[in-house]
């Protein structure tokens, strides 16, 4: 079998042109929502003739209103920080716990670690519809009494409640991403006198970068994306929330959700073309004979 | 010696006594008033409350709106703040030193949302202190004790509650208590093009009369639906889409038909007047006079520019639509889509009643009122609420009284198209006078609300469309109101999806019925919450 530098220019041709055909449908959804959403009329057609160029549609949802005339104008900003906020904090846990998780479960042996990764999975395969309800409880017997707190609490309560969602998975994702760490780069750190935790972040978190990074990325999307839970616990309105609540079809002006639609979408664009390169990057290293 | 315990121990218990009588004096001393009578003189109970709340310690009332609807209803939540600046107002010019501040004025396009929203909000104490929604989402909201019962309230203020429209009031109620107050209503009147109906020798004069008297009925649409189709235009008839309530249910009440049983609380589902509605809109869609794909329509670039641009001669709307041709750019025969000025609107559109099914029924219009509704934790953000729960809840209920000042009213509804609630409502939207002042916002508002209703004002407030609602005020004499029961919305669904199928032509009218009944037998909840009566007319004929 050739490699791939002495593949013939042809063949790679076909490939990429496969790829573009089968994924036209998504970038085409993507433009059109762009498109409408710098024009008076929503373009989901594929001619351009409902095209009329504006930007008053952005101007609208930076002033955080999402009707031509009146309705009551919301904070965008406030409301993108939020979302920001949850996502972060999603992110965050998500990232901490899973790497030590990952960690303990691909290196050491324990008793009821296997049934711990059985566990994991069918916790994962639980959508979080399905346990909003014991989430509900959970909330409502840990409600702070303090009125002034619960603004907070309610931060604190999705971020957690999001991520534990997310973690099973992860923790999966970063057992995998350590199994492939050769055990001798340990056991060298080991055997200069480092502590395991030492090991793990001087040693492997360094290795597995592409790991992290996607597990953070997933923990963010998770966190940005979000409907249900920051619906029903957030006292704050994050961004899913603004569009969700607004996007009522008769009384909407479609170009504006579009608006709205694009903000919404642009951290995950941005995430994946800055980080592409070090998701693909994978382990790349070698081990000394 | 076990004397002289005795005499000590005596001698404490005195002491103990007369000290809590003394500390129990001093109490009653300074006992505040947490307790308010209400007596229907808005000015004296203001400031009873406020001094009650100022000799307490308390010096701001934090209270939040929460608010849902189209974005002209903008008043929903604002009708709120104002009420809040005409209280403070009071308070300041009788140096009572409190003042009420909204802290969060939260407003979705969504009205289903928004009451997911306080259905799961409410227990945790986060809901909205004011709540703006559907009247059909009150008998759920009431039983579970999520808002005040404010009859006894309302006793005192017999004066103002005589003012709104009566079934109005009736739709605010839940087991002959009152829940809330009017906020707005509607009518969905038939529109008629002027143009399009004169190009058929369709002579519209007195039209109205006739459809109030049954004389001009379904039969009649279709037969000049039918012309106009003939005569080269597009469509006979345009409906609305999306869940049969509460448009196209008007169908079954004009066929005579009920969709709720008073002495069992279940809903009806009425087989003859269910085949009737379903046949006329088979019958329109097979003879090509309705879009059979109407129900997935696009609001915006199908649904209203085939109306104002006069491909259709019937229409089935909202009074609403009347100022959303004016504030939206659906005409777009020129080229370049702009809105309609109310002149158009005016010189294009005639509008009556839904006309009766056959004749010697009556004609119908459908309401779904909104309410305002008090939290029954109003006021819980503030200080000493378990105390003070009292003055609480009766300044929330005097805030809904003064947001449905005529004034606040009147600007909602020339707005946004609804009708006025109350008659001093309705006759301000008649006085030229105040409507030059509220085009010129020359009336004494809060600067804030002034500001967020400006743009609105330009571009809605006009004597044509004052008058477009001083036209249509009558229909609330014919109105249906869907019945407020919380499985409603799942048969509305139902409804919907048969509709679609036979205007699909996917089922005969017959089928569909059948197909309603099926899908109800298969939801037990719903089987149990459902009459079926009546059985499909054989001998029945359309038009």
């Amino acid at each position: 079998m050739r490699d791939v530098e002495t593949r013939p220019k042809r063949g790679e041709w076909i490939i990429v042109l496969t790829i573009l055909f089968a994924s036209l449908p998504l970038i085409l959804g993507f433009a059109l929502l762009i498109i409408s959403s710098f024009s008076k009329d929503m373009v989901t057609n594929l001619s351009l003739s409902s095209f009329r160029p504006t930007i008053e549609n952005w101007i609208n949802v930076f002033q955080g209103r999402l009707a031509i005339t009146g309705g009551i104008r919301q904070n965008i900003l406030k409301i993108t920080l939020n979302t920001l906020v949850v996502a972060l904090g999603v992110s965050g846990i998500v990232t901490l716990i899973s790497t030590l998780a990952g960690y303990s479960l691909s290196r050491m042996k324990f008793r009821g670690r296997k049934l711990m990764m059985l566990l994991l999975l069918m916790l994962h395969a639980f959508p979080g519809v399905a346990l909003i309800v014991g989430v509900y409880l959970l909330y409502r017997l840990t409600f702070p009494q303090e009125p002034s707190f619960v603004r907070l609490y309610s931060f604190f309560y999705v971020v957690l409640a999001r991520a534990a969602l997310e973690i099973p998975m992860s923790v999966w994702l970063m057992k995998g991403f350590f199994d492939t760490i050769p055990w001798e780069f340990e056991w060298s750190g080991i055997i200069d006198g480092a502590s395991r935790i030492k090991v793990w972040r001087q040693i492997m978190l360094p290795l597995i970068k592409p790991g992290i990074l996607a597990v953070a990325l997933f923990g963010f999307l998770a966190g940005w994306q979000d409907l249900i839970y920051v619906r029903t616990f957030l006292i704050d309105q994050t961004l899913a929330t603004f569009i969700e609540a607004n996007i009522e079809a008769e009384y909407s002006h479609m170009p504006l959700i579009a608006a709205a639609g694009t903000l919404y979408l642009l951290p995950t664009i941005m995430f994946f073309l800055t980080a592409q390169q070090l998701l693909l990057q994978g382990y790349s290293g070698g081990i000394k004979g | 010696m076990k004397g002289k315990v005795g005499i000590l121990l005596a001698m404490v218990v005195l002491f103990g006594v007369i000290a809590s009588g003394c500390i129990g004096s001093q109490e009653t001393s300074e006992t505040k008033t947490t307790s308010v009578e209400l007596t229907g003189d808005f000015v004296k109970d203001v400031l009873a409350i406020g001094k009650a709340l100022e000799s307490n310690g308390v010096s701001e009332v934090k209270f939040s709106a929460w608010g849902s609807g189209d974005p002209n209803s903008v008043m929903r939540v604002y009708g709120i703040v104002e009420a809040a600046r005409r209280i403070n107002k009071v308070w300041e010019e009788n140096g009572v030193n409190v003042r009420i501040t909204i802290t969060d004025t939260h407003y979705v396009a969504s009205f289903q949302d928004a009451y997911q929203e306080y259905l799961s909000k409410q227990p945790l104490g986060q809901a909205g202190d004011f709540f703006v929604n559907s009247y059909a989402f009150l008998p759920t909201l009431a039983d579970e004790g999520y808002i005040l019962d404010i009859t006894e309230y309302a006793n005192a203020y017999k004066n103002v509650i005589e003012d709104f429209y009566p079934s109005l009031i009736e739709a605010s109620k839940f087991n002959g208590k009152l829940y809330g107050l009017p906020q707005d209503t509607e009518a969905r009147p038939l529109y008629i093009r002027k143009d399009v109906a004169a190009k058929i020798g369709f002579n519209l004069e007195g039209i109205e009369e006739k459809v109030k008297n049954g004389e001009f009925t379904w039969s009649d649409v279709y037969y000049w639906a039918k012309k106009a189709k003939e005569s080269g235009v597009e469509w006979g008839l345009i409906h609305r889409k999306g869940s049969a309530h509460p448009d196209l249910i008007q169908f079954i009440f004009a066929f005579g038909g009920k969709l709720y049983n008073e002495d069992s609380g279940k809903l009806v589902v009425d087989v003859p007047a269910v085949y009737k509605w379903l046949y006329v809109e088979w019958k329109f869609a097979q003879d090509g006079l309705l879009p059979k794909d109407i129900m997935s329509w696009d609001w915006a670039k199908q649904i209203h520019p085939a109306i104002v641009e006069g491909r259709t001669l019937f229409d089935i709307g909202g009074t609403w639509y009347w100022t959303e041709w004016q504030t939206k750019e659906y005409y777009g025969k020129e080229g370049t889509p702009r809105p309609l000025k109310p002149e158009e609107v005016q010189a294009w559109f005639a509008y009556t009643l839904f006309p009766a099914g056959e004749k010697g029924l009556k004609p119908v219009t459908l309401s779904q009122p909104f309410v305002w509704m008090i939290n029954s934790k109003a006021g819980q953000q503030n200080p000493k609420y378990d105390e003070l729960k009292d003055l609480y809840h009766k300044l929330a209920f005097l805030m809904i009284i003064k947001a449905s000042d005529p004034d606040i009213n009147a600007i909602h509804s020339v707005i946004s198209a609804h009708l006025p609630v109350r008659k001093e409502a309705a006759k301000l939207i008649s006085d030229e006078k105040w409507l030059n002042d509220l085009k010129n916002l020359n009336l004494d508002l809060d600067p804030q609300v002034k500001d967020n209703i400006k743009d609105i004002v330009a571009t809605t407030v006009h004597p044509i469309n004052a008058k477009f609602l001083a036209d249509v005020s009558y229909m609330l004499e014919y109105t249906k109101l869907a019945p407020a029961h919380p499985k409603y919305p799942a048969l509305a669904d139902i409804f919907k999806e048969a509709v679609d199928k036979v205007l699909r032509g996917e089922m005969t009218p017959e089928e569909g019925v059948n197909y309603i009944i099926q899908k109800i037998n298969a939801d037990p909840e719903l089987a149990q919450n459902v009459e079926v009566v009546g059985e499909i007319p054989r001998d029945w004929k359309f038009p």
